[in-house]
């Protein structure tokens, strides 16, 4: 594959390669199928464009939305589903079918219209990726996209509220990650032991509903007890994103060992030292022993004597 | 309906049997209703059949507005009203009849799955036909949606309704895909529930569930309504084990039961 792929997405935090859902299944299943994606974060300068992200761009295609940048992928030959059956294949559209009509909503509801976690973290955050003008504007502009998405496919016509929607689409989350956990049970990832396009939506979908850090988390509580999911997660962050997870970068770990080894040489130094003193006192000239005066003695004298030696 | 609402219904729900006298609720068959309604319509209805619940179909003009979520189809059984597949499935279990007790974990995660996805991409995507294709749009939906009310509030009614579906395409993405690729999700649809079915009679072997009901309503209705063009059921007729399914459901619950042929 001579011409580049290039990928504009949504930066990390977290400890994630994106926070954003859509960019985040892009580049899991970039690295599961071995894709050579060269990745633009969109940042605070004016380049690029900021609107239907993630967009792949090579030198003749621009493909935008996640389903068809897949597809397109598939085309160039960078196949996840490869040893997949047409059964499995089946079930992958319908569990993304199952993610997208009844965890999506929520997940949306989590980041975009809840408006503690609005507020306090989405809003914030991407405000601090797009520059200056459009930071006033686009993340309300998605959030009233979140919030018509929730409304116009759960909501009933002609009122539209939320307050009844909002019960139903956390009850039909919380059970689609019931229904999730279920499925994978202790696998590694959902069929068999290679990763597919399945395993890319889940983490795209899951993993920042996992790590992003919420002032209202009932989905994320919801979520941390399913110790299966969580551990998928990690596990796909930690081999194919490498970012470790014991909380040490490996610029940290050095140092704990550098600490370690001074602390070694200290004490190595020290029992040097005690041990040169041990034979400084062997080795140094020992007084001689006292004599005790010797006894004039009769001729018994000399058993007497003999004694004399042989005491020290 | 609040979560304290439906646990005060289910309740209620499974202190009393099932009524000779429930009902059925939708359009006027003849002249007024459409194929996404039709099909709902007909899935229900399996459904019951498949449960052995007997049911009578009542057709009223203003059905869409008596359901209580704004959908039909809506049963009215003793004097609880519940409309949509989904709340009539758990309504019906609550009384103590189910078809998917006898799954296991893995498998009702799959049917919950394989439900999503055909009202996911078939419904959408009838839905997308009648409503934002031009064609069918001029010729057959907007003179059967408005027939039974007078000059103008048929086109009014109309007008309304379209505006609301394609609201509702622009938001979840499907505003901007054309006919051709509506038709190929479509395609893609039917594959996947062709290679979920083999050659076993129902999706999970030999008993049905709320799933055959589903994909039957929906097949069914494709297959034997007209359209401006026949592409759509085109699209299904090319996997014969669809078919067949098709056709035995309707032999073994529809024909034999005494209905009569499903017009």
């Amino acid at each position: 594959m001579a011409a580049p792929l290039e990928l504009s997405c949504w930066g990390g935090g977290w400890g994630l390669p994106s926070v954003h859902s859509e960019s985040l299944v892009v580049m899991a299943y970039a690295k599961f199928s071995g894709a050579p994606l060269k990745v633009n974060v969109i940042d605070n300068t004016w380049r690029g464009s900021r609107g239907d992200v993630p967009i792949l761009t090579t030198e003749d295609n621009i493909v935008s939305q996640p389903a068809k940048i897949l597809n397109f992928l598939r085309k160039q030959k960078y196949n996840a589903d490869y040893e997949l059956s047409a059964k499995q294949g089946a079930d992958t559209l319908a569990y993304i079918a199952l993610l997208e009509e009844k965890l999506l909503p929520a997940v949306l509801h989590t980041f975009w219209v809840e408006s503690d976690n609005y507020f306090t973290v989405t809003k914030p955050w991407f405000a601090s990726q797009i520059p200056f003008p459009l930071s006033l504007i686009l993340p309300g502009r998605m959030s009233r996209g979140a919030l018509n998405r929730i409304l116009l496919t759960r909501g009933q016509p002609p009122l539209y509220h939320l307050r009844e929607v909002e019960a139903q689409i956390y009850r039909d989350a919380k059970e689609c990650l019931n229904l999730l956990s279920n499925r994978l049970g202790t696998s590694q990832f959902f069929f068999g032991n290679t990763p597919s396009t399945l395993d890319a939506y889940v983490f795209g979908f899951l993993a920042p509903l996992y790590k992003v850090r919420f002032p209202k988390i009932q989905l994320q509580e919801h979520l941390k007890q399913l110790s299966n999911l969580c551990r998928f997660c990690d596990d796909i962050l930690s081999s194919y994103f490498r970012i470790s997870l014991g909380g040490l970068s490996p610029a940290g770990q050095d140092t704990v060992d550098a600490n370690l080894q001074k602390l070694t040489q200290l004490v190595n130094k020290e029992s040097n030292l005690i041990e040169k003193m041990d034979d400084n006192l062997r080795q140094s000239p020992q007084l001689p022993p006292r004599k005790l005066p010797t006894l004039k003695l009769t001729p018994a004298e000399e058993e007497n004597n003999s004694f004399q030696r042989l005491s020290p | 309906m609040s979560l304290v609402a439906e646990a005060f219904v289910s309740q209620i729900a499974a202190a009393e049997p099932w009524p000779e006298n429930a009902t059925l609720y939708q359009q006027l068959k003849g002249e007024q209703i459409l194929l996404s309604d039709n099909a709902a319509s007909l899935a229900v209805q399996a459904f019951l059949q498949m449960c052995n619940l007997p049911i009578k179909v009542v057709c009223r003009a203003n059905a869409e507005y008596m359901s209580p979520s704004g959908k039909v189809p809506f049963i009215h059984v003793g004097n609880q009203v519940v409309s949509e597949l989904g709340p009539i499935v758990q309504f019906v279990k609550a009384k103590g009849h189910s078809l998917s007790d006898g799954l296991d974990e893995v498998q009702k995660a799959e049917m919950k799955a394989y439900m999503e996805l055909v009202n996911n991409m078939l419904l959408t995507a009838e839905l997308y036909l009648q409503w934002c294709d031009e064609a069918t749009v001029g010729e057959i939906t907007h003179a059967r949606y408005g027939s039974p009310y007078p000059w103008p509030l048929n086109h009014i009614l109309a007008y309304q309704k379209q505006w609301e579906v394609k609201r509702k395409m622009k938001a979840i993405g499907w505003g901007k895909k054309t006919l051709d690729q509506v038709l190929e999700d479509v395609d893609q649809c039917c594959q996947a529930l062709s290679q979920r079915l083999g050659t076993q009679p129902y999706f999970f072997n030999k008993q049905p569930t709320e799933l055959d009901a589903l994909v039957f309503g929906h097949l069914y209705t494709i297959l034997t309504t007209q359209l401006t063009n026949d592409e759509l059921s085109e699209k299904v007729k090319n996997y014969s084990n669809l078919l067949a399914f098709c056709r035995r459901i309707e032999q073994h619950y529809f024909e034999d039961r005494g209905k009569g042929r499903l017009s």
